[in-house]
């Protein structure tokens, strides 16, 4: 089967620093890829080069078997939510799913089955500066999903959000997941990491990949030698 | 589906430049008060009543002649008369007097005998306009008075009146201004002025079309929707185009048809003339909103060509005035061909053969603007090919 994301070799520089050195991976139709990584490590430069925002230096990224480098066909089949709003900010939350359906293409019908699906009719007409972090991310995804895509890419998406939003944005999820959908998403807690098919450690430049026991595991053994090394357990 | 992604961009562009208060504000009232601040400082038109001081030093009757003709003179008002040089000198300095007339000892007497005598006239050059005012104002007076003293010299000696007459009446020199045969400030300068502030605005508002986008975190959602960038930007670009031309109309309206400005050409002409305009403009500022690195530094470029492009159009100082190699770089400027076109369009109406080649001018600024600015803007944003 045609992997939905095949990435060969890609590297990329910001400024001198090489902040990948030739990663390669594959995610296959189905599949919740994690991608893990202390703060600076590459996650939200990684899912950029995915969603085509971000060029690299070299290397070959294949999304839905379309080389991102040559075509953009690939995006009217790719949802994003970003890690900090990418919202317009000047609208309304209304106003955005109106306005990002029609960059879209996407009919004003499913505008309405989002904010069904996300609990949204409260806050129609309220400015999304205005709504908490919780809210703006349902209204990310909403936003994201606007175009029925195959494949989410989700930046750090559940991080520090209140426990409803959470809940349904997960719900969602599984639901894009169960009816095919596959999702790429960065977390930097390793609380959420079983919800992965496969997780993605990203460490100096490089990328090697687990299963999540796996990358528990490795959690766990990494927390415990730097307790360890740092002297935290002496006492 | 490509006319409903059309219209919700230039629907949410036009949203976007109304809820920006300061944009707003700067298009809506900038050009407007622009023009009436302009109407208030020329509404009297022309330079009149100069202050004048008068130190007669002879107290003749000549004089008394001198000082009756500049006290009849149109534009100088005779408001001082002071006994001795250093007190008008003082005056002068204080800025109470413009022009200061010193009729000498032994005037009436030197007249009389048919003698040389020089009436001394200062006028104070710190205001050029004020200055050159003053000075024709005066030179009316002195050319009428050394006609009749002339005249009367030869009466004098044994000529007849008529013939002495004729013989300062040989050749005339009928002066005709054409164009603006009042020398009316407001004609020539309240238009201008606010159409200097209204594409100061112009300028700044065009600053923001690309980078208003792209340096925002809002740029990933229509980079990932896939929106062809070619669409956006026409779109955005319809809506600014439209708001800019909109925004002159009560410009346009107060200047010719309240305060009665002339307007040579037709409206048609007139307004295609500003149209053209604004497309030059708009892909200049578009230009340079594609080449600042953010929203602040494309203003400040903004600023730098809009500011000291009055002064380099050659609407106050002529080009002709200008250093030779900088009478050709002015011409770079969109607005140089605008102020100059409008000079044309509102005094005289040259006709088609002479404006074509403003109005070519101006439409291949606005090709070779946007050309780069989508040049710019296929390096940064749009993918490698290969």
């Amino acid at each position: 089967m045609e992997p939905v994301i095949r990435v060969t070799n890609l590297e990329q520089k910001i400024g001198r620093k090489l902040l990948f050195k030739g990663i390669s991976f594959e995610v296959q139709p189905g599949e919740c890829f994690g991608i893990f990584g202390t703060r600076g490590a590459g996650k939200t430069s990684l899912v950029h080069i995915l969603a085509g925002i971000d060029r690299f230096k070299s290397g070959q990224v294949q999304i839905l078997g379309l080389n991102v480098n040559k075509t953009e066909k690939f995006k009217r089949s790719l949802g994003l939510v970003t890690q900090e709003s990418s919202l317009f900010r000047d609208m309304t939350v209304v106003e955005n799913l109106d306005f990002i359906a029609a960059l879209k293409k996407a009919s004003r019908a499913a505008v309405r089955e989002m904010i069904e699906r996300f609990q949204l009719q409260e806050f129609l007409s309220k400015p999304v500066t205005s709504l908490d972090i919780g809210v703006l991310q349902r209204v990310s995804l909403a936003c994201a999903l606007l175009n029925q895509p195959k494949l989410l890419l989700l930046d750090e998406m559940i991080k520090d959000i209140d426990l409803f939003s959470r809940n349904l944005i997960l719900k969602e999820l599984e639901e894009f997941l169960a009816a095919g959908g596959t999702c790429v998403s960065t977390f930097s807690n390793f609380a959420v990491s079983q919800s992965f098919s496969k997780v993605a450690w990203l460490e100096g430049g490089e990328m090697t990949i687990y299963d999540p026991e796996a990358a528990q595991a490795e959690w766990n053994r990494q927390e415990n030698y730097y307790a360890e090394q740092s002297g935290r357990y002496d006492d | 589906m490509m006319i409903r992604q059309c219209l919700a961009i230039m629907q949410r562009e036009l949203f976007y430049m109304w809820r920006d208060k300061s944009l707003r504000t700067i298009l809506l009232v900038g050009p407007l008060l622009g023009l009436l601040l302009m109407a208030g400082v020329y509404s009297s038109q022309r330079i009149e009543n100069i202050s004048t001081a008068i130190v007669d030093l002879d107290k003749s009757s000549a004089s008394s002649q001198v000082i009756t003709d500049l006290k009849n003179s149109q534009n100088l008002q005779v408001v001082a008369h002071f006994d001795t040089f250093s007190q008008l000198e003082e005056s002068i300095k204080r800025g109470e007097v413009i022009v200061g007339v010193v009729i000498p000892e032994n005037y009436g007497k030197d007249i009389a005998l048919q003698r040389q005598t020089k009436v001394a006239v200062l006028i104070d050059g710190m205001n050029i306009i004020y200055a050159t005012n003053a000075s024709s104002a005066v030179l009316t007076v002195t050319r009428t008075l050394g006609a009749q003293v002339g005249i009367q010299t030869l009466i004098a000696k044994g000529i007849q009146p008529n013939q002495a007459q004729e013989a300062y009446q040989s050749i005339a020199f009928p002066e005709e201004a054409w164009f603006n045969p009042t020398a009316n400030y407001a004609y020539f300068l309240v238009l201008a002025f606010a159409l200097n502030v209204w594409q100061q605005c112009c300028t700044l508002a065009s600053c923001m079309t690309i980078i208003g986008e792209n340096g925002r975190r809002s740029w990933y959602q229509i980079r990932t929707s896939g929106i062809s960038l070619f669409k956006l930007f026409f779109c955005k670009s319809l809506v600014h185009i439209g708001i800019l031309l909109l925004t002159v109309l009560p410009v346009y309206f107060l200047a010719f048809v309240v305060f009665k400005l002339p307007l040579a050409c037709g409206w048609s002409s007139f307004l295609l003339f500003t149209l053209i305009f604004i497309l030059a403009l708009h892909g200049l500022g578009t230009m340079m909103s594609s080449l600042s690195p953010n929203a602040v530094n494309a203003s400040r470029y903004g600023m730098i060509i809009a500011l000291p492009s009055f002064l380099l159009s050659g609407f106050t100082w002529p080009l002709q005035a200008m250093p030779q190699w900088l009478q050709h770089v002015v011409w770079i400027l969109p607005q140089t061909w605008f102020f100059q076109g409008v000079s044309f369009l509102t005094f005289k109406n040259p006709g088609w053969g002479f404006m074509s080649h403003y109005f070519w001018a101006l439409g291949l600024m606005a090709v070779l603007f946007y050309s780069v600015a989508a040049l710019r803007l296929m390096v940064r944003d749009f993918p490698h090919k290969g």
